[in-house]
């Protein structure tokens, strides 16, 4: 059960975080919800996705790091394996709070029940960030936290931007993938989209400058070519079911 | 160019209901009259004449209608208060009593392409579930209150087998606002006076009151049940089948909901009443509710009382409207240059939500088969009549086979329903011919057949009949196949009801997120 409280300087004083618990948080996601602006970093450790969210049914970017539900292939002895950690892992376990119409300001919450939370234990464990100094200032780690927290709030309207983009264009299209593992395991992927690339290939050029001036080919063609991440993620599993057999 | 080589230019739609636009559509969207070279299809509405709404249930026929004419269902199910149905609950059928009923769901038995599925069922020791939800998993998803799809579904595809429920009144405003701004149909807003006739006897033009003549190349009568151009002008006679199916009047309310939570039905539900039966439609906004009946069996004010102790006492303070209904058809649909849709062409009562899907069936016929010159109409016409001959007929056989099964005994209505005399000896036929065996695709004849074999075996076998396979045991012998495809529904029907959101949250979804389009 998660516990959502605003963070507080007079509460939460003493509170440090696990960084590396932190990353615990992706444990059970065979996806992990990733933003425009990381795109890069992503494509070169995993293939990039489109799914739909199960509440809304609207369109979602994300990071795909399994094959099975609650398969997290990244998430192996209890630490992240990329070399890039995305922005919503970065976080844990800070998040925006509820975000009302006329509001400016954001609340910052945090998770108490986060296996990352650590209260004010004389622990000095080289993983452990202080959310505040003792001075009460805002720590260094926080600033970057809220940096993050901030990059997903603009992350979120850029994937909107995107994904209206696309749809418009009518550029997604449904990716079926079978995949069969050396032990003969077969899978099959639902529920996952990407770039139609003969639609792409036949915009014409007044469309193709909409998408450039809006920033958003460069996102395009790397979803495109994180696919071939999709060899590497086979290969990991692979890996996993073979040393299940040992 | 003589009269013959005529080309086909022009269409005139007579009568802005559902069906004059749903033709009109169809044909506007099949002849890209969005174009310059394009078909002109014209569609006369009367400023004066109220449309009769026939009818809230649809086909899954529905969906394709909709994509043909390039709507988005989002918008459909918003605009028109829609919501989902996944076949027809039909209680208290067969004896009255209160856990009387069975289902005729849209989803076809499972495995019923590879073996005789209805045949194993009934000699069947090891299955003891009602014949619809051992071969289907669409009666569980309805008894829960469950859609047929999640909100990630992408536009008209379906996880099971759906139609519509909507509100008829919207559903004309939406379609006349799509197929003006987008289809490219013209739309004019005057009262026909009269039928000019061309020396071939066509109808060369129509006069109207108020934008003076409108002439082309096919008219089509949608002019409902006033039948201006084929009944009154061509006199093309009607064909009561009242000695076959009783009904003829019918009490419609709509009945709103309790409040905002109370469960929407995914399926008709009709309830079988002393002299005719209930309809229940759930909508977005409200319910459809209304007893059809014979006047000879019951009295209006008897009939009144059914109605009211279904409704319950609420039903004081709504309006109760009474609609007369007469059963039949014209003799033919198309003759010369004009051609009838929708209540012009005839009306059977609402038993199994035939009205619109043979609308459909008309409109996408004439749309793809419009014929180039009027020299070819006449083989078009003849074709066209030849089918849905055919398919009222058949839609007579289907309506009546729910009375004859049926062992109630409560008044004169039921008992006169199963006499023979009022039986189509093509029924009869049929009933025969299924003593000792299942209904198969073969017993029909058309391509496109309105009720499938599938349709009858759930009727029959939901109302309890009985095929006699003792000299044909050997036909039987697919047991463990059989078997495999009872437990593959079984699973089926876990996963449904694991997975699928009630029918109201997912309408309220759509409300707010809408369907994607893959």
């Amino acid at each position: 059960m998660e516990n959502l409280v605003a963070l507080e300087q007079s509460a939460h004083q003493h509170i440090k975080i696990d960084t590396q618990k932190a990353q615990s948080h992706a444990k059970n996601l065979n996806m992990i919800p990733v933003v425009m602006a990381e795109l890069s970093q992503i494509a070169v450790q995993q293939p990039i996705v489109f799914a739909k969210n199960s509440e809304t049914g609207e369109f979602t970017l994300n990071a795909l790091l399994g094959f099975e539900q609650h398969e997290n292939l990244f998430y192996q002895q209890s630490q992240w394996q990329g070399v890039y950690l995305p922005l919503q892992l970065q976080r844990q376990p800070f998040f925006v709070g509820d975000t009302h119409a006329q509001q400016t300001q954001y609340p910052v919450c945090i998770n108490l029940n986060s296996p990352a939370v650590v209260d004010n234990s004389a622990q000095s464990e080289n993983n452990l960030e202080p959310i505040y100094t003792q001075s009460a200032e805002e720590s260094g780690y926080f600033k970057q936290i809220k940096q993050c927290l901030g990059h997903l709030l603009q992350g979120e309207l850029d994937n909107k931007k995107l994904i209206a983009a696309l749809l418009k264009y009518e550029l997604l299209q449904p990716l079926s993938l079978e995949v069969t593992f050396e032990n003969n395991q077969k899978t099959k992927l639902n529920g996952l989209y990407t770039i139609n690339q003969d639609k792409l290939a036949q915009l014409n050029s007044e469309q193709i400058t909409i998408l450039h001036q809006s920033a958003l080919l460069p996102a395009i063609y790397t979803v495109i070519t994180s696919l071939g991440q999709i060899y590497p993620l086979i290969e990991r599993k692979n890996a996993v079911l073979n040393l299940a057999d040992d | 160019m003589n009269q013959q080589d005529k080309k086909i230019k022009t269409v005139v739609v007579v009568g802005g209901g559902i069906a004059g636009w749903l033709t009109a559509g169809r044909l506007a969207a099949h002849h890209k009259s969005n174009t310059p070279d394009g078909l002109n299809v014209v569609l006369v509405e009367s400023p004066n004449v109220p449309i009769i709404g026939v009818g809230e249930g649809t086909w899954p026929t529905m969906r394709s209608t909709l994509i043909a004419l390039g709507i988005s269902e989002t918008d459909f199910i918003r605009e028109c208060e829609a919501s989902f149905k996944q076949g027809a609950k039909f209680a208290k059928w067969v004896d009255g009593s209160n856990d009387d009923f069975y289902y005729h769901p849209l989803v076809l038995p499972q495995g019923f392409s590879k073996t005789d599925m209805a045949g194993h069922w009934l000699n069947n020791t090891v299955e003891s579930a009602s014949f619809s939800n051992a071969v289907c998993y669409q009666e569980a998803i309805c008894e829960q209150g469950l859609a047929p799809k999640t909100i990630r579904t992408p536009e008209y595809a379906a996880i099971a087998n759906y139609a519509y429920h909507l509100d008829s009144a919207k559903f004309a405003v939406f379609l006349q606002k799509h197929c003006t701004q987008q289809l490219g149909v013209k739309h004019i807003i005057a009262d026909v006076t009269q039928v000019n006739s061309a020396k071939n006897g066509d109808i060369a033009s129509v006069t109207t009151k108020q934008q003076g003549e409108i002439s082309g190349d096919l008219f089509v009568d949608c002019t409902g049940f006033s039948s201006l151009l084929l009944g009154e002008h061509y006199k093309v006679p009607f064909k009561p089948c009242d000695d076959v199916l009783f009904i003829d009047t019918a009490l419609a309310v709509q009945v709103p909901y309790d409040n905002e939570d109370e469960r929407i039905a995914s399926h008709t539900i009709s309830t079988a009443q002393e002299a005719g039966w209930i309809w229940d439609i759930g909508l977005q906004h409200r319910r459809g509710v209304g007893y059809v009946y014979s006047s000879k069996y019951s009295s209006e004010a008897q009939a009144r009382e059914k109605l009211k102790a279904y409704v319950g006492d609420k039903i004081e303070s709504l309006t109760v409207r009474k609609i007369p209904i007469k059963s039949g058809h014209r003799s033919h649909f198309w003759q010369n240059n004009c051609v009838a849709v929708g209540l012009s062409a005839g009306f059977l009562e609402p038993l199994e939500a035939s009205a619109l899907v043979l609308v459909e069936m008309s409109a996408q016929m004439i749309s793809e088969q419009l014929p180039h010159t009027r020299d070819i109409m006449d083989i078009t016409a003849k074709r066209f009549n030849e089918t849905f001959t055919y398919r009222w007929e058949k839609i007579i056989d289907f309506l009546k086979l729910h009375y004859i099964l049926s062992n109630r005994d409560d008044n004169a209505f039921w008992r006169d329903n199963r006499d023979p005399k009022t039986i189509p000896q093509s029924l009869q036929d049929l009933m025969k011919l299924w003593q000792y065996r299942a209904p198969a695709d073969h017993d029909f004849t058309s391509n496109n057949e309105v009720f499938p074999a599938a349709s009858y075996q759930y009727v029959l076998y939901g109302m309890g009949f009985k095929s006699d396979y003792s000299t044909t045991a050997y036909m039987l012998k697919d047991t463990v196949f059989a078997k495999s495809q009872f437990d593959k529904n079984k699973s089926m029907i876990n996963q449904a009801v694991t997975n699928l959101p009630s029918n109201r949250e997912l309408l309220n979804k759509i409300k707010h997120h809408g369907f994607s389009a893959i």
